[in-house]
């Protein structure tokens, strides 16, 4: 294994960053989406006329840096724990959606937050293990 | 939901994680024996791409459908990818990485199904 550098390049802090920019991108998507929706336009299924919102090309610039992070973080943290800890965007998303957004979260998705929760923590657990064999 | 809408969220889902599957294997090899850059590239650019596809099929899906309904669908990915870089790139799963992958999973579908 190779050192894993610190500061900036702490692999933990580029997936938060990544996490960070997902979680704007997709909140700036769907309003995007929303500004720009056609649903009669057959073309409209590719989402491309999305591209007519700015806020959309935020996303993207949002998504090209989280993906830059990603690669990064990919370098240095096995798939198995890198990938599962950054659905934590996954309740993040719901949690911006119910705050910025004003949608609906039922007793069901509550739940289901509850549950990436516990999951999220079990594949937390064995990182200090993996911190030491580095 | 429709069959069409279905087809597009599983499209959208497989192109993200074979995509995911091919950086990772590309950025272990540049940790582990440098940069090579035409390997490098090409990887990188076929993951770009499958990560483009699978971009603009969720902004179509965006269009029809609330973002708190419609993204947790890539929940399913944390199940997916977890078992498909073990399996694929040899990397180590214990059963406690399984249960949490499951659950986070099985979390986002609950989240995603109300």
């Amino acid at each position: 294994m190779q050192v894993r550098p610190s500061g900036f390049g702490n692999p933990w802090l580029q997936l938060a960053l990544s996490v960070v920019c997902v979680l704007v991108s997709e909140l700036l998507l769907k309003r995007g989406a929303t500004d720009t929706a056609d649903l009669e336009s057959a073309w409209s299924w590719t989402g491309i006329n999305g591209l007519a919102s700015p806020l959309v090309w935020w996303a993207i610039i949002l998504i090209i840096a989280s993906f830059i992070s990603w690669l990064y973080v990919l370098r240095y943290i096995p798939l198995t724990i890198a990938f599962p800890l950054s659905r934590v965007v996954d309740i993040l998303v719901p949690l911006s959606c119910w705050f910025f957004l004003g949608e609906f979260i039922s007793a069901r998705r509550w739940i289901g937050i509850g549950l990436v929760v516990i999951g999220l923590a079990l594949v937390a657990k064995p990182i200090a293990g993996i911190e030491e064999r580095l | 939901m429709t069959f069409l809408s279905f087809f597009f969220i599983v499209t959208s889902l497989l192109s993200f994680v074979v995509a995911q599957l091919i950086l990772k294997r590309v950025m272990v090899s540049v940790a582990e024996s440098g940069f090579h850059n035409l390997r490098f590239i090409s990887s990188v650019a076929v993951g770009i791409f499958l990560m483009t596809i699978s971009f603009f099929l969720t902004l179509g899906l965006l269009q029809r459908f609330d973002l708190s309904y419609l993204y947790p669908f890539q929940g399913l990915s944390v199940i997916i990818i977890t078992l498909m870089a073990a399996v694929m790139l040899k990397e180590r799963l214990t059963l406690q990485l399984t249960i949490g992958a499951l659950l986070i999973s099985a979390g986002i579908v609950l989240v995603s199904l109300s």
